[in-house]
């Protein structure tokens, strides 16, 4: 295990500069390029928002940074649960000549998202500092911690999904699904009220989705620290994954290259 | 110092057939009505039989083979890629391996990007490769040609920005697939002169090709294999005369 690790930190000049170069392709040749990151999402918040805010008699101003962080960290989930599980398929070339831990793969998909939800986060802060000033404090520093807590939960998930996916190829199509079925009992762009009125308080409280969106949206929208239970099911799930990661990764990890 | 060692006992690699055979739903129901053209069984693989090689340093040891031989399979086995399905791989030193030697380049990025970034794919940092980067520009020498993205370039000056790239450091043990014969006529001579030099810092070189010439001239000691199996494993001069004979050349 320990072997393992420094195997990670050794090649960690490989595997950043494969996160870099997925950035690099992603905007190459873009006239807007790296802006699209912010862009993207901020458009379809606004535009969700304009949409939900009428249906819903919201106010958009507060609206429209909820539904804008649900998206950010959504897409940041997505891409690492439906990119993440094909991580060592599309690295098979690497795989089959370098014997590097398969885990900088994986980590490869979430470092690379990971830097996009920052920049994507960027208009986000902008609009909440605009339309609620008086949440600005102290507690905004808990923003930060959203992004150690995401990475420690999506990479041993990728790693875990990956090793599946390159042994039985259905996976990221039933995944494409399960995302699906996971954002709907999801609060990511619905307000957590609306469950709850609807009698729907588990999908909250046990979800950890929830939790995770609370660490961004307690500072920002309510103006408060994230509660101890919100980091207690963010830490738990981390370390639930890390663990099966772990043993699957024990069995697996060595005869991945036969799948590739 | 010749403390490099390669050793395997009794090794067996199979490749297990679930890897490779087709499994949807579409080949089960099509099952019962179909049957494969040859009438031959997908079976496992058994890419290496029972093969038990020890090499010291100090040597240089060619593979011979013809296609499916086994030749790659026991090159990437001993880089440890493949796991034995019985028997036991020991390696001492640090193995450099040259098989693909295009391997993570990017064609957009420009000749000098891809220095640094074909050096970070085999493990180096990127101040060595700073440091370092003049002296592959020179070898290369492909001109002003090297601040262009990599998608302009022949399919030679690939080659030559390649071979530039990963011969530069060398291993204690030394694996070689191929790669020898690449670019035009003045830099063959060059490759070869650089590819001999890398051969000689290195303490076990471990060399698979068709090229009997360059065999003959590199190794002292050849293995022969055959469908898996070792068949002969001694001087490369009745290495060669081995492998001739089996394939029925001699």
């Amino acid at each position: 295990m320990r072997e393992y690790c420094t195997g990670i930190w050794q090649a960690r000049y490989f595997w950043t500069h494969l996160a870099l170069s997925d950035l690099r392709s992603r905007w190459r040749r873009s006239y807007l390029g790296v802006f699209w990151s912010l862009l993207q999402p901020l458009g379809l918040a606004l535009l969700l928002a304009l949409v939900f805010s009428r249906l819903l008699h919201a106010d958009i101003g507060i609206y429209a940074p909820y539904i804008l962080s649900g998206i950010i960290v959504w897409d940041f989930l997505v891409s690492n649960v439906t990119g993440g599980s094909l991580s060592f398929v599309q690295a098979d070339a690497y795989i089959k000549q370098c014997r590097h831990p398969l885990a900088i793969y994986t980590l490869r998909s979430v470092l690379g998202s990971l830097i996009a939800l920052m920049l994507a986060s960027l208009p986000l802060y902008a609009w909440s500092a605009l339309i609620l000033p008086q949440h600005i404090g102290w507690n905004w520093l808990a923003i930060l911690s959203l992004f150690p807590l995401l990475a420690a939960i999506a990479w041993p998930l990728a790693t875990v999904l990956a090793y599946i996916a390159t042994r039985f190829r259905d996976l990221p199509h039933a995944l494409g699904l399960a995302v699906q079925a996971l954002w709907f009992i999801s609060p990511v762009y619905f307000e957590e009220k609306l469950f709850r009125q609807g009698g729907l308080d588990l999908l909250v409280d046990y979800n950890p989705i929830y939790h995770i969106l609370q660490i961004v949206r307690a500072p920002l929208l309510q103006g408060s620290w994230p509660t101890t239970s919100n980091y207690a099911f963010a830490l738990g799930t981390a370390v639930l994954l890390t663990l099966l990661a772990w043993l699957v990764g024990r069995k697996a990890e060595r005869k991945v290259i036969f799948y590739l | 110092m010749k403390h490099s060692h390669v050793c395997l006992h009794g090794a067996n690699l199979h490749y297990s057939a679930t890897a490779f055979k087709e499994r949807s739903l579409k080949s089960l129901l099509a099952h019962p009505f179909r049957r494969t053209r040859t009438g031959t069984r997908i079976g496992d693989i058994h890419a290496l039989k029972n093969i038990s090689v020890d090499i010291r340093g100090g040597e240089r040891v060619g593979l011979l083979g013809h296609n499916g031989a086994g030749k790659s399979t026991f090159l990437r086995t001993v880089a440890g890629l493949y796991p034995l399905s019985s028997g036991s791989l020991r390696v001492a030193g640090q193995i450099r391996s040259l098989f693909d030697l295009s391997l993570g380049f990017e064609p957009d990025a420009t000749g000098r990007e891809n220095i640094l970034y074909r050096g970070l794919l085999m493990g180096l940092t990127p101040a060595f490769m700073r440091e370092r980067e003049a002296e592959i520009v020179a070898f290369a020498d492909l001109g002003e040609f090297i601040d262009y993205p990599l998608k302009t370039y022949s399919a030679g000056m690939q080659v030559r920005l390649a071979f530039a790239i990963s011969t530069l450091v060398g291993g204690e043990v030394l694996l070689l697939d191929e790669v020898i014969g690449a670019g035009d006529a003045s830099f063959m001579a060059k490759a070869q002169r650089r590819l001999e030099h890398l051969v000689d810092s290195a303490e076990i070189l471990i060399l698979a090709s068709h090229d009997l010439q360059a065999l003959a001239r590199l190794c002292e000691r050849g293995l022969v294999l055959h469908r898996g199996e070792l068949v002969f494993d001694g001087p490369i001069e009745q290495a060669i005369a081995t492998y001739l004979e089996i394939n029925g050349n001699g």
